[in-house]
């Protein structure tokens, strides 16, 4: 499985996504930034400890990575589809429910180490921001940043397993462009805040949700070996 | 022994047969042509031969073992191109090979350069594959099919988009394949001349079925020297033919002509015995079957026995 997956990111040159993704969190890192910094002039209240700053962050980087998850399941997935390389793949003498497994685990994979270094990035980028700029008043203690980890962590598997979701659309006519725009659906349910209350904060929601992108995997290669590839 | 046979194969697609029955028998080594117009099935039959769809009714057999929707091993040992050969157009013609060698897990590297010299693409295998052309890209899928030494090649119309000296380079080695290395060779066209020239066994299709199984030898007698006179009165002429001179080999084409074969008596004396009977004759030929009248008078029935 693993040199599945190795093949996979050779065949895809996923160098170049994390490329994507390093520039994607230093441009979300100066967002956060600039919004603090906005924040402290308006006095409107999402900076007032770190708690807050980091769901901030959080949710801004769940949003970019569900739509990276998407383009990944575009590339390795859909496309091998619309562009009938799959039938390349499958001609190998390898389990059909592997090859597709192995797709879907390096998207998984790529989206929850994304997301954690993300965070860890841009939380690390901003806590250096708030030396000089004192947006944060209170102290960063150890509880503080192991309660965040945490947070990250567990938001970071439900949205390596959420971001499958999109596949189920764009497999309907192997198309990436319904793949890419369905993620957009999954980021507003998943992160969007009215007056500091999200939908995600309620715990089965990013679990349902993670449950059901897992679904939405198991569907996809369920039956793969018993069905035409293409017509 | 039969490296590939089907049984009864029969594919339904929006209820309609558009694979008929079809029952195959492939022998060790050598190359069987599938020849037929557009739609008449082969491609469906090499998919379903490759797994890719699954037969509605009857079954396969691969190296003396069914084919299931789980027989893996089997893909294992064939080299294939099924329609237009597919490639990940933003890696070169190396990458893509040396993916497939990966897939496949076969470790000789060499292999490579071999089968990209065999085709002729060893100077641009650093170029990306979407900058080929069709008949690049055909020779690549040979390449890549032939890398790992299959012993059952699958070509569906690989000679397509080749320009004449391409074709003949092609053909020159899908025979150097069969006859040295003893692979066999499954190959689908619509060009007569083409499989007529490579193949020992043709198995001609259309409209779903398997008309005939034939071998090139069988198909070489069949199609032996005849004489072919034009002339406006066809039935008096045949008649004259059968009861007068005792010919029973005769057929007239829908074109108005006789043909003749294995004609027991000389040209001289058939011409006087018709003009004798006021035969008014317009033209009269020597002529050698080509496969494609075969070919036709199996597909339309063009050709009808007096």
């Amino acid at each position: 499985m693993f040199k599945l997956m190795r093949l996979e990111m050779r065949k895809f040159r996923i160098g170049t996504y994390i490329r994507a993704a390093v520039i994607a969190n230093v441009v979300i890192l100066a967002l956060v930034c600039a919004i603090s910094l906005n924040e402290e002039i308006t006095q409107d209240v999402p900076f007032t400890s770190y708690g807050m700053a980091f769901s901030v962050i959080d949710t801004l980087v769940r949003g970019t990575y569900v739509v990276f998850a998407a383009v990944l399941l575009s590339r390795l997935v859909i496309d091998e589809f619309r562009s009938k390389s799959i039938t390349v793949l499958f001609m190998y003498p390898i389990n059909r429910k592997k090859l597709i497994a192995a797709k879907l685990l390096v998207v998984a994979l790529f989206t929850l180490a994304a997301d954690i270094a993300a965070n860890l990035f841009i939380g690390a980028g901003f806590l250096l921001f708030n030396q000089f700029t004192d947006i944060i008043a209170e102290p960063i203690t150890g509880a503080i940043a192991a309660h965040s980890l945490f947070v990250t962590v567990m938001s970071a598997l439900a949205t390596s397993l959420l971001g499958l979701i999109p596949l189920y659309i764009g497999m309907r006519n192997y198309s990436g462009a319904a793949t890419v725009a369905s993620s957009f659906f999954v980021v507003a349910l998943v992160c969007q805040t009215a007056d500091g209350f999200t939908l995600y904060s309620i715990i089965a929601v990013p679990i349902g949700l993670a449950l059901l992108g897992a679904a939405v995997a198991y569907m996809s290669i369920r039956n793969i070996e018993h069905i035409d590839v293409l017509k | 022994m039969s490296v590939v046979r089907t049984k009864q194969l029969t594919r339904v697609y929006k209820g309609k047969e558009v694979v008929s029955n079809v029952n195959m028998n492939v022998g060790q080594g050598e190359i069987y042509g599938m020849l037929g117009p557009n739609g008449a099935g082969k491609t469906t039959v090499m998919k379903m031969l490759t797994n890719l769809i699954k037969p509605t009714a009857g079954e396969i057999e691969l190296f003396g073992e069914r084919l299931t929707d789980t027989s893996y091993r089997q893909l294992g040992r064939m080299g294939t191109i099924i329609e237009n050969p597919i490639f990940y157009d933003k890696l070169t013609a190396r990458d893509n090979l040396e993916l497939h060698c990966e897939y496949l897990g076969y470790p000789n590297k060499m292999a490579i350069d071999e089968a990209l010299e065999l085709v002729n693409l060893r100077k641009v295998d650093g170029k990306l594959v979407k900058e080929f052309s069709l008949g690049m890209k055909q020779r690549l899928g040979i390449a890549r099919a032939i890398t790992a030494k299959p012993e059952l090649l699958i070509l569906d119309e690989p000679i397509n988009g080749l320009d004449p000296l391409g074709m003949k380079e092609l053909r020159d080695l899908f025979k150097m394949l069969s006859k040295q290395y003893g692979i066999t060779i499954i190959i689908s066209s619509h060009m007569l001349g083409e499989i007529e020239l490579i193949a020992d066994t043709i198995a001609v299709m259309n409209d779903g079925k398997l008309l005939q199984e034939v071998s090139m030898d069988h198909i070489a007698k069949q199609t032996s020297e005849y004489i072919e006179i034009t002339t406006g009165e066809c039935s008096k002429a045949a008649y004259v033919l059968e009861n007068h001179l005792h010919i029973s080999n005769v057929r007239v084409t829908d074109e108005g002509q006789i043909r003749i074969y294995d004609c027991p008596i000389p040209q001289s004396e058939l011409m006087k015995a018709l003009v004798l009977h006021d035969v008014a004759i317009e033209a009269v030929h020597k002529k050698k079957g080509s496969l494609e009248d075969y070919f036709l008078s199996i597909v339309n029935g063009g050709v009808v026995v007096v």
